[in-house]
């Protein structure tokens, strides 16, 4: 027998407050496991997302707007640009890559969004890479003959069950040019898994007022300059004309970081709550355990056992708890921060939530301090028990 | 001192502060000496002190006053970490009402004790308390839970409890007062035996008339404990004016 033992002994014996204490702290650390890892996945996603390119290239209108709409297909689509746009841009010698973007309607929900294969180009500097679980990518049509070819991503395969050669619309106006799947994305964990892909002869086939135009608009482009030191200068032309804007898309993070920033200060104040509560639960429960025990703690001291090894036998109780309820926590924040990440992800937002760092020893260790800390109250009454006293027979 | 003396208890007083008024005085012995292995029964009304002079023995009640040497050693010069190691191998104690931890097995309530004292291998411990047990007819309940045992099988793994690291002295208050007669006279005759058996020196508090024709030595605590006598002397007073 050890003093852990009969502290284990002692859960054992009063087996639903134990559990039920043990999952009070599972449920407030879950919440703060999963708050912590939805945020940072939030962050690192916004970052992952927007970093590939050092610039968005739009119609003038709200920067933000620009690249959300863009990047993360999370806001309304921003006026065009012209095609020749991109082209200037392509020819441009401080310009590496540049893709163009169209963002037009959608099927079922899931964006249409027009490009060319340099969308889907592996670049060393790329964190992104795009992989096929099946078909092809869509041809890059001229746009004299559109292919009417769809590449579609993940999730919007997933949810609609389009297959490779299925045919599809929305709307009947649409119905005279269908879009064909000839390929199926792997998924991406980003924006792109909810997105249709088409090339831009198609998207400009599908529209009647761009079918018509002599030059063909565009949403935006995405550049990445040879050299990091050509950005200023790229980023001062493109914002003196009068219809388009160049946005550097790490700025753009840095409003977004800054607007999340206010939700995370209340976030913490609910989660020191939470960790309050869940402690005080820890401290009752304990201290009720120790109360009704108190004749058995003087039998303890009776039989020989110091003031140290009672205290050792509540203090340890109670670290068993938090150990309990701390594990659990972070396997249930993980469960958690995946079921919102796989729901979130899709947006762009939430990298990998299984990724396990310094942070959830981290937790335990804060967990496990902070239980036993609870425990300390009823620890020093058991250690203060009076023998004689306590040990007066019972009528 | 006297040789060969388990106990030795000198001019021991023990008086309870009480808030407002002067102390309320107890106990009042002025000498007591229990022989190695021998069978001590202390008897008296309630509040006689019997409880309270197990309690000083055992080190878990400070007297007052006076001199007390436990198997040789005065427990009270000891630091308080030291005489809990010091009651732990050398007393054993067996409450009125077993005083069992009810989260803990039979087998691992009698470990418990050996826990405290380091007096047992830890690798010995529970075949140790299992032949304990079984010596005491429990061989089938080792691994019941006080709640799943009679009152007399809860006695009895107390007895086991407190025989478990082999100790000199044991003290046992009223062990059988919360059992039936038959029981009470079954875990009696258990008890004596293996004391007996063991050459422990028992100090036990009872009213049992068996127990107390088995006895070395009665101690009525009416006029052995100086308070009770004074107490009786002014009650006779009264009544005879």
């Amino acid at each position: 027998m050890t003093i852990l033992t009969v502290a284990l002994k002692y859960l054992r014996g009063r087996l639903v407050a134990s559990t039920l204490t043990a999952v009070s702290i599972t449920l407030g650390v879950s919440l703060v496991v999963a708050s912590v890892l939805l945020a940072r996945g939030i962050k690192e996603g916004f970052i992952a997302g927007a970093t590939d390119y050092n610039l968005v290239v739009g119609a003038k209108s709200s920067p933000t707007q620009l690249v959300l709409s863009v990047v993360f297909r999370m806001d309304l689509a921003t006026p065009n640009i012209q095609y020749t746009t991109y082209r200037d841009l392509q020819q441009d010698p401080r310009v590496e890559t540049a893709v163009p973007i169209g963002i037009g309607d959608a099927y079922r929900g899931f964006r249409y969004v027009a490009t060319n294969s340099a969308y889907f180009a592996v670049f060393p500097w790329r964190r992104k890479t795009f992989a096929l679980a099946a078909g092809r990518f869509f041809a890059d049509d001229p746009p004299s003959d559109p292919t009417y070819e769809a590449l579609l991503g993940a999730e919007a395969a997933g949810s609609t069950g389009l297959q490779i050669g299925d045919r599809f619309y929305e709307g009947e106006e649409m119905a005279e040019y269908p879009l064909t799947v000839v390929g199926i994305l792997r998924p991406t964990r980003s924006a792109d898994d909810r997105a249709i892909f088409l090339s831009l002869s198609s998207y400009w086939g599908m529209n009647e007022v761009a079918r018509g135009m002599a030059v063909k608009p565009l949403t935006a482009v995405l550049i990445r300059p040879k050299r990091v030191s050509d950005l200023p200068s790229l980023h001062r032309a493109l914002n003196v004309g009068p219809e388009t804007q160049a946005v550097l898309p790490s700025g753009v993070l840095l409003t977004i970081f800054n607007m999340m920033a206010v939700a995370e200060d209340v976030l913490k104040m609910l989660l020191v709550i939470v960790g309050i509560i869940v402690l005080l639960y820890v401290f009752v429960s304990m201290y009720s355990a120790t109360m009704e025990r108190r004749r058995e703690i003087a039998t303890m001291r009776a039989l020989g056992a110091r003031r140290a090894t009672v205290l050792g036998i509540v203090l340890a109780e109670s670290a068993a708890l938090a150990t309990v309820g701390g594990i659990g926590g972070i396997i249930g924040g993980h469960a958690v921060a995946y079921l919102a990440g796989s729901r979130l992800g899709s947006n762009g937002l939430v990298t990998n939530p299984f990724l396990v760092d310094v942070f959830e020893p981290a937790v335990l260790a804060g967990i496990i301090l902070l239980g036993t800390l609870a425990g300390l109250l009823p620890a020093v009454l058991a250690y203060r028990t009076e023998v004689a006293e306590n040990l007066v027979p019972l009528s | 001192m006297s040789v060969g003396s388990a106990v030795v208890l000198h001019e021991v007083k023990k008086a309870f502060p009480l808030r407002g008024g002067p102390d309320l005085e107890v106990l009042d012995l002025q000498h007591l000496a229990l022989p190695a292995g021998s069978c001590t029964v202390l008897r008296g009304r309630s509040g006689s002190g019997k409880t309270t002079l197990l309690n000083i023995i055992a080190g878990v009640s400070l007297p007052t006053s006076g001199t007390i040497r436990v198997v040789e050693t005065d427990p009270f010069s000891l630091s308080e970490a030291r005489r809990d190691r010091f009651r732990a191998e050398q007393v054993g104690y067996v409450f009125q009402t077993f005083n069992l931890l009810s989260a803990l097995s039979a087998v691992e309530n009698v470990m418990l004790a050996m826990m405290f004292a380091d007096a047992v291998p830890r690798r010995l411990q529970r075949p140790r308390a299992s032949e304990l047990l079984a010596r005491l007819g429990l061989s089938e309940r080792l691994a019941h839970k006080p709640a799943q045992l009679s009152r007399g099988e809860q006695q009895r793994v107390a007895i086991a409890r407190a025989l478990a690291n082999s100790p000199p002295l044991i003290l046992a208050d009223e062990p059988c007062a919360s059992l039936d007669a038959s029981t009470a006279s079954e875990v009696l005759a258990i008890f004596l035996a293996v004391c007996r058996q063991d050459e422990k020196t028992l100090l036990l508090v009872s009213h049992d008339e068996a127990v107390l024709g088995v006895a070395d030595r009665v101690i009525d605590m009416a006029e052995f404990n100086r308070t009770e006598a004074r107490k009786g002397l002014r009650m006779t007073a009264a009544v005879s004016r």
